[in-house]
C-alpha cells in the first residue's frame, strides 16, 4: 500500500497550518475572481501569481492549485446566475443551469454543482495518486528522442482536441515555439532575437505573454461587446438540492467524473473538453424523462463533475512529464520554474513533499470549496452585481502589478503592452491563443531534447522512428492528424465543439 | 482570384512574415549541422514549417469560404495598450501610487460607460488595496514613491 502511505505523507504536508491557510486563501481568491464575469482561470491564476512568489514551492503550488479549482467553481456560479460562462469550460453549464435559475431553482443548481464538483474532486484525487507515479516511472526512463516525440504528440493532440482550424492551431504552436526561443540559448550562450535589449536576454516573460493573450485581450473583447447578460436578481432560496435531486444526479455525477478524469489526462483535454463531452453523453444516455436545455439538473451535475475531475487529472501530465495539457497547466509550469523547479518525472522522487502535498491538498481544497461555497453563495451573488466598468480597470492594475513583480522589471510591462496588440490582431483573425502558450512553454524544451538526440546519434534523424516508444508517439500524432483530416470525423468534431 | 476567407488569408500572411523574420534572424546565429545543432538551426526548422503552414492557410483562403475579418474597435485596444505602457513609464519614474492612478485614469477611457466620480473612488480603492496587500502584506519590492 505504497500509495496509501504516500497519501498519508501528503496529508501531513497539506495539513500543516501554513499549507491549510494557503490552500484556503487560494480557494477563496480563486472563487472570488472566478465568479467575476469575464475573467477565466488562466487570467485568474496569472493575476494571482504574485501572491505565491514569497512562498516556498509546496505552498505556492498548493495555493495555485486552489486558485485554479476555485476559479473553475466560481465560473460555474456565474454561468448559472448570469448566463455568462466565467470560463470556457462552464459554457455547457449555462445551458441547463441558467434555465434552472430562471425557473427559480438557482439554489439547487449551485448546490448540485458544488456537490458534483466535490465528489468528482475526491475521486480524481485518487486517480492522480494512483496513476501519476507509474507514469513518472516510465517517463523517467525516456531518453531525448522519446521526450521530443512525446512533446510533438502532446502538442498535436492538444490542437486536435481544441476548437478551431487545426492548421492554424499548429501554426500558432510554431509561433509560440519561436517566441519561446527568444533570449540566451543555454547551449551556446548566443543571445537570440533580443534586438540588443539586455532585458530580453532571459527571454520573453511568460506571465506577460499569458496575461496579454488571456487577461487584457479578454477585457478588450468584453469592452467591444455591449450586452450585459441576464443577471439573476431574485433572492436565492436554499442551495441544498433535495434528496430527489441527488438521487437523479448520482449516476450523472459518476459518469461525469469518470469521463472527466479520463479526458483530463489527455493533452489538450482538461476541463473544457471534459465538460462538453460529459454533457453530450448525458444527453444521450440519461434516464428519461430528459429535458436537457430546459433546466435538467443532470445537465448541471454531469459537466460540473467532469470539469472538476478533468481540471484535477490534467495535473498528471504536468507533474509526471513536465508537459502542460492546457494553458493553465502551462502557467503552473511557469510558476514552478519561477520557484526554481524544472517540472518532470524527477519531481516525484526528488521532491515527494511537493507532489504528494499537492495531491492531498486537492482533496482538502475540494472540501474547503464545498464548505466555502454553500454558505457563502450569497456573497458571491452580490459580487456579480459589480458592473464591468469598475471591474476592468482593476484587472489592468492587477495584471500590471502581477507582470512587474515576476522579475521586478518595468520592461515586462512594455512586453505586456506590445503583446496585447499582437494578441488582439490574432484574436480578430480567429487564431486560438492556447496553442501558442503551449508552444511557448514547450519550445525551448523541444529544442533541447532534439539537440541531445542528434548529438548522441550523430545527426541521424531516423532515431525518432527507430526508437520504438518515440515511433509510437509520432505514429499516434500522425494518426490523430489523419483522423482529423477525414471529412466525416471532421464534421463530427465541429458538431461536438459547437454544441 | 478572389479571397473567400479573409481571416485565414491574413493569418497566413502574418504566419509567413513571422517565420521569415525568425529565419532571417537565425542566419546570424550559426546553423551548425544536424549532429551539432547550432543556435540558428532549430528556429530555422520551425520557421520553415511555419512558412509551409502559413502558405497553406493563406492559399486555402481562396478555396474555403470563411467569415470576414470582424471590425477593429480602435478605442478599447489602443487605450488599453497605452494605459499599460504608461503604467510602466510611471512606475519606473514616479512609483506605484502614481502608476495606479495613471493606468486607471487612462484605462477607464476604454469604456464609454465610465463615470467620473466612480473613477476617483476606484483609484483610491485600488491604490489602498494594492499597497496594503502587495507591498505591506506580501512584501513585494515595488517602489511606492518617486526616488528622491
Amino acid at each position: 500500500m505504497q500509495t496509501l502511505d504516500n497519501l498519508l505523507f501528503g496529508l501531513e504536508v497539506a495539513l500543516t497550518l501554513q499549507n491549510i491557510a494557503y490552500c484556503f486563501i487560494g480557494c477563496l481568491l480563486g472563487t472570488l475572481v472566478g465568479v467575476l464575469p469575464g475573467i477565466g482561470p488562466v487570467a485568474t491564476v496569472a493575476m494571482l501569481l504574485p501572491f505565491t512568489f514569497n512562498l516556498g514551492p509546496a505552498p505556492a503550488l498548493i495555493m495555485l492549485a486552489g486558485i485554479y479549482y476555485g476559479a473553475q467553481y466560481g465560473g460555474s456560479t456565474t454561468a448559472i446566475l448570469v448566463n455568462i460562462p466565467g470560463e470556457s469550460s462552464a459554457v455547457v453549464t449555462t445551458l441547463d443551469g441558467h434555465q434552472m435559475a430562471r425557473k427559480g431553482r438557482a439554489g439547487p443548481a449551485l448546490g448540485i454543482a458544488a456537490i458534483g464538483s466535490f465528489v468528482a474532486g475526491c475521486i480524481a484525487t485518487l486517480v492522480v495518486a494512483f496513476f501519476a507515479p507509474p507514469l513518472a516511472e516510465v517517463a523517467i526512463k525516456f531518453g531525448p528522442p522519446e521526450y521530443f516525440s512525446l512533446m510533438v504528440f502532446g502538442l498535436i493532440a492538444a490542437v486536435v482536441l481544441a476548437r478551431g482550424s487545426v492548421i492554424k492551431a499548429i501554426a500558432m504552436v510554431c509561433v509560440g515555439i519561436l517566441l519561446g526561443l527568444v533570449g540566451t540559448d543555454v547551449n551556446s550562450g548566443v543571445i537570440r532575437y533580443a534586438f540588443n535589449l539586455p532585458e530580453l536576454m532571459d527571454g520573453i516573460g511568460f506571465v506577460a505573454l499569458a496575461m496579454a493573450f488571456f487577461g487584457i485581450t479578454d477585457v478588450v473583447a468584453n469592452l467591444e461587446e455591449t450586452d450585459q447578460g441576464d443577471v439573476y436578481k431574485e433572492r436565492l432560496g436554499s442551495v441544498l438540492p433535495t434528496l430527489q435531486d441527488i438521487r437523479t444526479c448520482f449516476w450523472s455525477i459518476m459518469r461525469g467524473t469518470s469521463l472527466g478524469s479520463l479526458l483530463g489526462i489527455l493533452p489538450g483535454g482538461g476541463a473544457l473538453l471534459a465538460s462538453f463531452a460529459a454533457y453530450m453523453v448525458e444527453k444521450k444516455i440519461a434516464k428519461p424523462p430528459r429535458n436537457f436545455g430546459e433546466g435538467d439538473i443532470r445537465g448541471v451535475a454531469a459537466p460540473e463533475s467532469a470539469n472538476n475531475a478533468g481540471a484535477q487529472t490534467s495535473f498528471i501530465p504536468m507533474l509526471t512529464l513536465g508537459i502542460p495539457s492546457n494553458p493553465t497547466m502551462a502557467l503552473m509550469i511557469g510558476a514552478l520554474m519561477i520557484q526554481g523547479i524544472q517540472p518532470g518525472p524527477q519531481v516525484m522522487t526528488e521532491r515527494p513533499e511537493l507532489f504528494w502535498g499537492l495531491v492531498a491538498s486537492m482533496w482538502v481544497g475540494n472540501l474547503m470549496l464545498l464548505v466555502l461555497n454553500l454558505p457563502l453563495i450569497g456573497v458571491w451573488v452580490r459580487l456579480l452585481a459589480v458592473p464591468y466598468r469598475l471591474l476592468f480597470p482593476a484587472i489592468f492594475v492587477f495584471c500590471c502589478i502581477g507582470v512587474y513583480t515576476v522579475d521586478n522589471k518595468v520592461f515586462d510591462i512594455y512586453v505586456l503592452a506590445a503583446l496585447t496588440g499582437v494578441a488582439y490582431v490574432l484574436l480578430k483573425l480567429d487564431c486560438e491563443p492556447a496553442p501558442l502558450i503551449l508552444g511557448f512553454i514547450l519550445g525551448p524544451m523541444m529544442e533541447e531534447q532534439m539537440r541531445r538526440a542528434m548529438m548522441i546519434n550523430f545527426g541521424d534523424i531516423t532515431v525518432f522512428v527507430r526508437h520504438p516508444v518515440s515511433a509510437l508517439f509520432l505514429a499516434a500524432a500522425a494518426i490523430l492528424m489523419l483522423l482529423i483530416a477525414l471529412p466525416s470525423l471532421r464534421a463530427k468534431r465541429e458538431v461536438a465543439l459547437q454544441e | 482570384m478572389h479571397i473567400r476567407s479573409p481571416r485565414d488569408f491574413w493569418s497566413g500572411l502574418i504566419f509567413i512574415a513571422i517565420a521569415a523574420g525568425f529565419m532571417i534572424g537565425a542566419r546570424r546565429y550559426g546553423l551548425g549541422d544536424m549532429h551539432q545543432m547550432g543556435p540558428g538551426l532549430f528556429p530555422t526548422l520551425v520557421g520553415a514549417l511555419l512558412v509551409v503552414l502559413g502558405a497553406v492557410v493563406a492559399l486555402r483562403a481562396f478555396v474555403i469560404e470563411g467569415p470576414p475579418v470582424p471590425r477593429f474597435y480602435l478605442r478599447p485596444i489602443l487605450i488599453s495598450v497605452v494605459a499599460i505602457a504608461l503604467f510602466g513609464v510611471t512606475l519606473q519614474h514616479l512609483g506605484l501610487i502614481a502608476a495606479i492612478a495613471v493606468v486607471v485614469l487612462i484605462g477607464v477611457l476604454a469604456s464609454r460607460e465610465s463615470r467620473p466620480l466612480e473613477v476617483v473612488g476606484l483609484v483610491v480603492l485600488l491604490t489602498v488595496f494594492s499597497v496594503a496587500v502587495f507591498v505591506w502584506m506580501l512584501g513585494l519590492p515595488i517602489p511606492l514613491w518617486p526616488d528622491a
